[in-house]
């Protein structure tokens, strides 16, 4: 897609999710899974720019939400830092942890960056509630029961009247919706392609994988590390229950349904799948089995998501040329 | 202390060998296809499972039964999942991600299912053996013994199999060189089946067997994803012999880390094992690129 089909597309969301509050505002209910409905807009943009357009099958999106999460609880609980700035120190911290946990990945490819990933996501759990956790102050195996609501000039936010947290996380997320493209439509985006088709001839034109790969992954754990943070001042308690495979097949089920680098897929994703998953609920125990059978499904049927099934509708290109 | 570092060697070894089994399986799949199977730690609580199953028909009373029941139960089910799900991706360009989440479903689908099925009570099997061998204050579970010597001789019937069979050879050209192979007349697509569905065997068979120690859970399979997962790197992607000498190290490791440090640092230190391997020598012990 040109760059003017997905300002339109991103503008076109935006503005129809911005009137939502005038139908649904005095329904805290509705308001709360919209605000959901845009932290994890962001997080699967982040992941479909990692996985779909630089080509890194990293696995760990959600243990960076998590460790933002955890991060800016603690640092605005024990250093008293207003939560807007401990939001954005936390994501500075996972920023630096994906740096730490990209560097080995640039040497490997394919499913060892998958399981070097997975592995960080998969330990978190035992590091968040043992001793180095309770240590650094995770709580442990309780976790964190009591975390500062966010507070802009004297304005405090709470979840008894959402619409106003909805409207920053709006903001937020159209800021990181902007980021994206910028990031996909620049040189970034261009060298990430040539990587992802031939690493070696794409050193030889001088793009340097080391930099871009890093840069990415610092990136995106950035903004995801971010959206954490403001996913915990925003619920005020979190544990480490979000590490469940649930969370992550959640935001998996996203980008299949939006489109695995499609970008405003992983947008348009986020509200059908919550919204999906939220109408699911009274199903109990077999929801989570409706939703494992849905990713199947939607895999085979629907490989590039309701963004690849619109090319294919309206695209006037022959089949078979892709790019 | 002596008695107990014995211990621990035993475990390890014991350990070692299940993991040895399933990591094998998984090697095959990634070494055959490049596929990467998110389920295969579903696989391994199917197993056991499927063995409890088993248990709860009357007419049957030992493992011999079970396993004679179990294997073309899983080896069928390997088959199908391949057919159905694996192979209809093959043809695009991303596959590789698209195998990934597909069975990263299969897997929620499965372990959920187990959930709604079986409940979330931990269910155990019987014994394989009763007994064991005693000296002072030292004990040796026959289950133990008969676990190690089970696995092992699942490992050796495997490379019999790969060695001396029609269908093993063709694995092996598959693996070595799937355009060649198709050329000289190899069915590729039945081969890619049916290494998923040995891979599923070896799996459910290292369920049944390591559930006689550690129960089955719904999610159980987790952690053995992860850890068949580290030991197929750390041994190399498509190295069976290197699979075989990671899972004895893991397998040690992991019970002298219990051991010393306790349970919660198993996982921690296998992932700084895995890295630091990773970091020096990226395609693990004895794997090749590629």
């Amino acid at each position: 897609m040109d760059h003017r089909r997905i300002t339109f597309l991103l503008a076109l969301i935006w503005t129809i999710v911005a009137v939502l509050p005038l139908f649904f505002g005095g329904t805290n209910f509705i308001m709360h899974i919209l605000i959901m409905c845009l932290i994890w807009s962001v997080v699967a943009s982040c992941w479909d720019l990692i996985m779909g357009f630089a080509g890194i099958f990293s696995f760990g999106q959600v243990a960076f939400f998590v460790m933002g999460a955890y991060a800016s609880a603690i640092i605005s609980a024990q250093f008293g830092i207003p939560p807007i700035f401990a939001v954005f120190i936390a994501g500075g911290i996972t920023a630096a942890i994906g740096i730490l946990v990209g560097l080995p990945c640039l040497k490997l490819k394919g499913a060892y960056i998958a399981l070097v990933t997975f592995a960080v996501h998969m330990i978190l759990e035992p590091v968040l509630k043992g001793d180095i956790g309770r240590a650094i102050g995770t709580g442990g195996t309780r976790g964190l029961l009591t975390i500062e609501p966010m507070t802009i000039f004297g304005y405090t936010f709470t979840t008894a009247s959402p619409v106003p947290y909805f409207y920053l996380m709006l903001l937020v997320a159209v800021i990181c919706s902007v980021i994206i493209l910028v990031v996909i439509k620049s040189h970034w985006g261009t060298a990430f392609l040539a990587l992802k088709d031939s690493q070696e001839f794409s050193a030889c034109l001088g793009v340097s994988a080391f930099k871009y790969k890093l840069m990415v992954f610092a990136l995106t754990s950035f903004l995801t590390g971010m959206m954490g943070g403001f996913y915990a001042h925003y619920v005020g308690m979190l544990s480490t229950r979000m590490l469940g495979i649930d969370l992550f097949v959640t935001l998996m089920v996203i980008l299949v349904i939006g489109g695995v680098g499609k970008f405003p897929g992983a947008v348009i994703g986020a509200f059908i799948t919550i919204a999906i998953n939220e109408l699911l609920s009274p199903l109990g125990p077999y929801r989570p089995i409706t939703m494992g059978a849905m990713v199947v499904i939607l895999v085979l049927v629907l490989p590039d998501g309701i963004v690849g099934l619109f090319e294919r509708l309206f695209s006037k290109k022959p089949h078979g040329i892709t790019h | 202390m002596v008695i107990e570092i014995a211990d621990v060697i035993i475990s390890g070894l014991i350990n070692g060998s299940v993991y040895a089994l399933m990591a094998v399986g998984l090697t095959l799949i990634y070494g055959v296809s490049k596929a990467f199977n998110f389920a295969y730690g579903s696989f391994y609580s199917l197993g056991g499972y499927i063995a409890f199953l088993l248990f709860g028909l009357s007419f049957i009373n030992n493992y011999f039964l079970v396993f004679l029941l179990a294997v073309p139960i899983l080896l069928v089910f390997g088959y199908f999942v391949e057919k159905a799900l694996v192979a209809p991706l093959r043809k695009r360009d991303d596959w590789e991600i698209k195998v990934m989440m597909i069975t990263l479903g299969l897997a929620l689908f499965l372990d959920n299912s187990f959930q709604v099925i079986f409940g979330s009570r931990m269910k155990s099997l019987p014994p394989f053996l009763e007994g064991g061998f005693e000296a002072g204050d030292f004990y040796l579970s026959h289950q133990d013994v008969g676990i190690f010597f089970l696995s092992i001789g699942g490992i050796l019937m495997f490379r019999w199999f790969l060695n001396n069979t029609r269908t093993g050879m063709s694995v092996r050209a598959v693996a070595q060189n799937p355009a060649g192979a198709q050329i000289v007349g190899i069915p590729k697509e039945f081969v890619f089946a049916a290494t998923f569905a040995i891979s599923t065997v070896m799996v459910g068979m290292g369920g049944i067997l390591l559930a006689q120690k550690y129960f089955i859970t719904p999610m159980g399979g987790w952690d053995i994803l992860v850890k068949a997962w580290v030991i197929t790197a750390f041994g190399g992607m498509g190295s069976i012999r290197g699979g075989l000498y990671a899972a004895f190290i893991v397998g040690m490791l992991e019970a002298f880390v219990g051991w010393y440090f306790g349970m919660t640092w198993t996982l921690i230190v296998l992932f700084a094992v895995l890295l630091t391997t990773l970091a020096v020598r990226p395609q693990g012990l004895l794997g090749k690129w590629g």
